[in-house]
């Protein structure tokens, strides 16, 4: 029986470097912290918001996403949006995911046989 | 009026770098609001949905520490090991000497013998204190500087060489050399500070102070040897042959002249012997015996004890 803390670990480092490649793929469309947390949970990427919220400012200062401050609504807003090198990033990150893909699939399949 | 956010929103950005304040004030303010709005769309009274959303946010400080990546440890993996490493070495040796050297001041200097352990030990305390505060402090500003310590790369030479398999193990070795250096004090000590005493309250020595001029310049050479045959025997790490002989030697030196002397009722203070009646009335005779008995059996054991050790080491490399 495994423990459900130690599960509970491996998961949340399984997932943690997840959350930039799915913010960085989500904001292609500018969005602001609360919205892109409900679409990235929407979509299976449950992150909490206390580490959406700081994660987007360190994104910010890396030069990956840009902000713009949207003042016509009821409250100011800060929409990010994925830069150019935050493309460049996302290209290398999605590749990476793919590949690790591939050699998990590969993994398997030779275990298996 | 303040609201639980006002005063959350507060906690957090004390801990922020100032010029970044407003801009994250700004934004976590609307970002609370929007959490709290979609709790109180879901149903929810708007003052506990405020509760839930910033308990969801968590301690404003470990919340601020993540806007500043700012780590939340005294000393990272960064630094711990070569903290951990030099704390050891330090605390081990400097304590110590301090406290010697502080007792030692007490009981000389001080002219106040009885309160050199107490001051050795007061001393020795709070120089490790010191120590651990001051090491723990400059790295904990390294941590928080992230400066580069420039350290060389750890590599395969430094590895320590495996342990030796040792049967001669440093509190033995010091508990032998104690005992052989007490018993080294005692030859001037029964001189000079005899607990007998004469009818003119002069103190008696012990031993026939007449020794002083033949043996016991003997036996104490023979002592001093075997405190460098204990040295020599740690260095090696185990019983060898040669040093199983030089230990027979020694011990043999040592127990047939003073077996020698008390069986010739030569070893002990003719005027000690006059003074007390018992040692006269066949008092003398017993302890004469015993004592005998005792260095016999003392040094069989350890004749044989160090012969059965050397073997059981020689089989073993051998093997």
């Amino acid at each position: 029986m495994v423990n459900d803390e130690v599960l509970r670990t491996h998961l949340q480092e399984l997932r943690r470097g997840t959350v930039v490649v799915a913010s960085l793929l989500a904001l292609r469309a500018p969005d602001y912290g609360y919205a892109l947390l409900q679409r990235l949970t929407g979509h299976g990427f449950p992150v909490d918001a206390n580490t959406l919220y700081p994660l987007l400012r360190r994104l910010e200062e890396q030069g990956l996403l840009t902000s713009e401050w949207n003042t016509e609504e009821s409250r100011p807003r800060k929409f990010y949006r994925t830069s150019t090198d935050g493309e460049t990033v996302l290209a290398r990150l999605l590749d990476d995911l793919a590949a690790v893909q591939t050699s998990v699939t590969g993994l398997i399949e030779g275990v298996d046989r | 009026m303040t609201t639980l956010t006002d005063r959350y929103l507060a906690a957090t950005l004390r801990a922020v770098p100032a010029p970044r304040r407003e801009e994250i004030a700004t934004e976590l303010r609307a970002a609370i609001a929007d959490m709290v709005d979609d709790r109180v769309g879901g149903g929810q009274d708007p003052t506990t949905a405020e509760r839930e959303v910033l308990t969801e946010l968590g301690h404003p400080e470990r919340l601020a520490a993540r806007y500043a990546d700012r780590r939340l440890q005294l000393i990272g993996p960064a630094y711990y090991l070569i903290w951990q490493r030099l704390l050891r070495r330090l605390l081990t040796v400097i304590p110590g000497v301090v406290g010697v050297v502080a007792g030692v001041a007490q009981a000389t200097v001080g002219d106040n013998p009885g309160g050199a352990i107490g001051s050795g030990i007061t001393a020795a305390f709070q120089t490790a204190v010191q120590i651990a505060f001051w090491v723990t402090l400059s790295f904990a500003i390294l941590e928080r500087t992230n400066a580069s310590l420039d350290l060389p790369e750890w590599n395969v030479d430094q590895l320590p060489e495996a342990p030796v398999e040792r049967d001669i193990r440093l509190p033995d070795t010091c508990a032998s050399v104690a005992m052989i250096l007490l018993t080294l004090a005692f030859l001037p000590w029964q001189h000079f500070r005899s607990w007998a005493r004469d009818s003119d309250d002069t103190r008696i020595p012990l031993l026939d102070p007449a020794l002083w001029t033949s043996w016991l310049p003997v036996l104490a050479a023979v002592l001093v040897a075997s405190v460098a045959l204990e040295l020599v025997k740690y260095r090696t790490g185990r019983w060898t042959w040669p040093l199983v002989g030089a230990n027979a030697l020694l011990d043999l030196a040592f127990a047939v002249p003073l077996i020698w002397l008390v069986l010739t009722d030569r070893l002990l203070n003719p005027d000690l012997v006059a003074r007390f009646d018992w040692l006269r009335d066949g008092g003398l005779d017993v302890a004469s015996r015993v004592t005998v008995v005792v260095i016999v059996a003392v040094t069989l054991w350890d004749l044989v004890d160090s012969a059965l050790k050397a073997r059981r080491s020689a089989t073993r490399t051998d093997a």
